[in-house]
This record gives structure tokens, sequence and C-alpha cells, in this order.
């Protein structure tokens, strides 16, 4: 099957927008949209503040967590898992209503929250191999994501410093990538910090390579789901207690403590 | 008495080509007795613990007695869940990667309803079903014959890509699955089926079903917080996996693209 055309120039991506009807629309033709300036200021300050802090800790233990879906040979990229337990600041990114907005225009509700993890590249690393977020369902796809993942920049993305590259409207095909294709077409997203990238999990991407000499870029990486996959992490053994404790009502539902027919205790909902 | 391989065999094809099968004596008489009496234990310590094994969402009246939670209720469940030729049949259909989703007992006792003809894997999964990604292995505890409210499937219907696929009226295609006390029925997710009336003077039949899923889908029963810490603590790494209580999961398919594996 041909590729979609890929557009030249500035219009190979959907110009950023804080609209929502206009970013549903981004992502229903490019599969993606670019939310510019969702975090800001002493927020933003403080997400990667936080971030970078959690990295540091971890390699100053010892706990390198790394991913299936890196190179074997990378020895520059850093993952944090389960970054919403490591500051409070981070259920503000997983929970934000216009985050959330996005996860009931493109999935309906109620979803779950998959994962909230971090992708730190450094010098010299960073690239992943070409994929589409929803791979673990087997094909073939019904004809809806049953994804959607937003990526909150922390540091500009850019192509130097290992920005996520993309196909836009590669999700039209419905399936992922076979072998190299696509490779060629994907270019980097380039958007300042504070940004929120959203895109559906039948869009390719990967990770970029970061070329700089002594930079690091950092991105948070919310993944949300239908609520008939298996989140990748276990809230239930890892999230900090108090983030449940004070958890609202839309919180406890991406958690899977609020439920119907399935993630059930005693035949009920756990909460 | 342990059915030989040859019949676990023809099990398996018979599963993968027409969504079914049943394998005889896997429980001799003495553990399916045993097992029938520790089922009404469990019951009766749900009740006591404030459960109603009346679910009026799934059935039309109390003659049907539903007991979750069997995997916290007594060990002889959870030896159950990964008895060797249940998990042979399982990953004949599922493949490797799979979990617990679910195991429940339904006593259906005289004068016991019907439910809404469904297939386990339709209620949960979008169009179009492919390929099986869910499993019931039920255990019969009791003689299962049409009169005492067998399971009630239409053949065939696991090929039924959608809900126009199944064709008109479906109801009329009902046959019972009949087996003897001791066996077990395996049934491909897509299988249509309902549970029928017990139209018995005094008959009860009782089944358990062990239910199993694709590892990426998201289990009936939240195992995590069912399950009593203490008790976790005793649980084989086996049976921890299989019930989801790993913190990071549904990892599979990302693992196997970046090995260029076959996917699971």
């Amino acid at each position: 099957m041909a590729m979609p055309p890929a557009p030249s120039g500035a219009a190979f991506f959907p110009s950023p927008t804080r609209d929502l009807a206009e970013g549903l629309a981004n992502l229903r033709t490019q599969g993606l949209t670019i939310f510019p300036g969702l975090l800001e200021g002493r927020s933003l300050q403080r997400a990667r503040d936080a971030l970078y802090r959690a990295a540091e800790d971890d390699a100053a233990r010892g706990r390198h967590q790394a991913f299936s879906l890196d190179y074997a040979q990378d020895r520059s990229n850093r993952r944090v898992w389960n970054v919403l337990s490591r500051d409070p600041i981070f259920e503000d990114l997983a929970f934000h209503p216009d985050a959330l907005a996005y996860v009931k225009g493109v999935l309906g509700w109620p979803a779950l929250l998959g994962n909230l993890s971090a992708n730190i590249t450094g010098p010299g690393g960073g690239e992943m191999v070409l994929h589409a977020d929803q791979i673990f369902v087997p094909e073939p796809w019904a004809p809806e994501p049953q994804g959607l993942n937003i990526a909150w920049c922390l540091d500009d993305f850019r192509e130097s410093n290992g920005a996520t590259r993309f196909v836009p409207g590669s999700h039209r095909l419905n399936r992922p990538p076979q072998g190299q294709e696509g490779v060629e077409e994907a270019r980097p997203l380039e958007a300042p910090a504070g940004s929120a990238v959203i895109f559906e999990s039948r869009v390719w991407h990967q990770t970029g390579n970061n070329r700089t000499a002594d930079e690091h870029r950092a991105g948070v990486f919310a993944w949300y789901t239908k609520p008939i996959y298996r989140p990748q992490e276990n809230w239930f053994l890892s999230l900090r207690p108090e983030v449940r404790d004070f958890a609202s009502e839309e919180a406890l539902v991406l958690l899977g403590y609020r439920t119907e027919g399935l993630g059930l205790v005693h035949g009920r909902s756990p909460a | 008495m342990v059915p030989p391989s040859s019949a676990l065999a023809a099990a398996r094809e018979a599963l993968l080509h027409q969504g079914w099968a049943v394998l005889n004596g896997v429980l001799d008489e003495a553990t399916c007795t045993a097992t029938l009496e520790r089922l009404w234990a469990a019951a009766a310590a749900y009740e006591a613990q404030g459960h109603s094994t009346f679910m009026p969402v799934l059935d039309p009246n109390a003659a049907n007695v539903r007991v979750f939670d069997l995997l916290a209720l007594d060990g002889c469940f959870r030896d159950l869940i990964l008895q060797p030729e249940a998990i042979a049949l399982v990953e004949a259909l599922l493949g490797p990667n799979f979990r617990v989703s679910n195991f429940t007992a339904n006593i259906a006792r005289p004068g016991s309803g019907s439910m809404a003809l469904h297939s386990d894997q339709a209620l949960v999964v979008p169009e179009p079903w492919h390929a099986p990604w869910a499993l019931n292995i039920i255990w019969c505890l009791t003689d299962v014959t049409f009169q005492n409210g067998a399971t009630l499937f239409v053949p065939g219907s696991h090929r039924a890509q959608s809900r126009d696929d199944l064709g008109p009226n479906p109801e009329a295609r009902l046959v019972p699955f009949e087996a003897k006390a001791g066996s077990i029925i395996a049934m491909d997710g897509r299988l249509w089926h309902t549970s029928r009336k017990n139209i018995t003077e005094g008959e009860d039949r009782a089944l358990l079903f062990a239910y199993y899923v694709r590892d990426f889908l998201r289990g009936q029963v939240n195992f995590n917080a069912l399950l009593d810490p203490a008790l976790q603590a005793t649980l084989g790494p086996e049976l921890r996996q299989r019930l989801g209580l790993q913190a990071a999961e549904n990892l599979t398919a990302g693992a196997a693209l970046l090995g260029k594996a076959p996917r699971a």
C-alpha cells in the first residue's frame, strides 16, 4: 500500500493549536497534534527539575531502567518508569484537564492510564525502532485508535537533540510499519519546552538520534488506552499511596480504581 | 485416572478447529467430590464475608449460585488454575503469553434461569474478532446434561468475525455441551454461548469457569487488590506471573519487535 503523500516544508506537521476541535481534527487527519505552552513558568521548571532529579537518583543507585524498544547498544538514553510516583507535579501532567479532553475525544470514557514514563536522550543516544504504540494489539486492527500518547516536552525538542520523529498520516494505514517502511519519511517534530505532542496509537514514530555533544532532552510520555487493555504499569503494586488517597474521580478511573466488568475485586469496583 | 496423551492431543485439535473440546477424566471421582464440597464451603465463606452469590446482572433468579474469588478462597482452586492438561489447552489456543482473567463458579440449582447469548470476547473486544484472545476452561464438578443446565453453544460461531457473521436467529442453532463429572470443557472466547435453565427436580449442575486471556488484555479481576498480601507472598513465580502481579506488564510485543522474534 502506498504511503499517504508527504507534504513538504512547514506543512509536514499541523500548526500548533490550543483549540480542542482543531486538535482533534489534526489527530484524525495527521494522527497527531501539537498543544503549545500546556506547561509554563514554574510548573514547567518544577516538572523538569523533578524529572532530572529522579533520573540522577536512579543513576546514582545503579537503578538502570532499560526498555525493550531501545537499541541494546544505547548507553545514553535514560528511562524513568512510574514517574507518577516520583513527584506530585507529575499528577498535574497525567490528569491535566486539557490532556484528558483529548483522551476523552479520541478514546472515549472510561479510559486507563497505561503508563507514565520518561525518556531523556543524551549525546549519541536516543534512536529507537520506528513503531506504532498499539503493536501489542494483534492485526488486523479495529478501525479506531486503541490508545493515545501525550508527550510532554520538558526541554526544547530539536532535530539535533533527539526530537521524536513522526510519519504524519501513517495511522490511516491502520497497521505497523514493515521492515524499513516509513524510516525515510519520518521527520523530527520540533517543539519548544512546555509543548505537548498528542498522538494516537497507530501513528508511526521513533525517538530521534541525539547528535549534540553535551545536551539532554527530556520528555514525559503519558500513555492512555481503552479500558480493555492491561496497563504496562501495575499501579496497584507500584503507585505511591497518597496519589490514590487524594485522587480525583477522573484519576481513580484512569488508575483502574473505578471500573465495571474488568479489574474487579469481589465482583465489584475496588473503590 | 489421567487421560492419555492421545486424548489431550485430540482435544487440542478439536479446540483449534471446532472452537471447543471436552477432555474426560481430568479429575477422578474422589477429587471431584472433594472439590465440590470445597466449592460449597467456599460459597459459604464468600457469603460470610458479606458478598452475595446472586448476581442480578447475570442471572434472573437466585437459583444460580455464583462464587467469585475462588483463588482467594481455597488452595485447591489455585492448583486447578495451573493444572497441566488445562494449561496445555490454554497454550494451544492462546500461545505462551496468557494471564488468568478470572476464576468463578456457577452452580445452577433446579429452577435456575438462562443468560443472554454472548461470546466472551465479543463482550469486551471490538470487531473484527479474527483470532482467539480468550478461553474458558470449564471444570465439570457434576455431570452436565441438557436437563440440568448445560452450557449451550452455536457450533462454528467462533469463526464469526462480527455480529453480522453470526447470521439470523443464532438461538435456533444452540446445542449443549454435555460432559461427565471430572471433565474439562475448553471453549474458545469467540464461541457464542449461553447457560440453559436447570429443569431437573433436584439436581445441581456445578461448573468452575477458569477464564484466561492474552497478556495484553486487562483481566476481569484485579488480583493485586483482591488477594491478601500475606497470601500473595506464598504464591510461586508461575502463578504470580499468570495473575498479573508483576510491576511491569504488557511489554511482550515491544520486546518481540526489537528482537525481531515472531510476534506472540
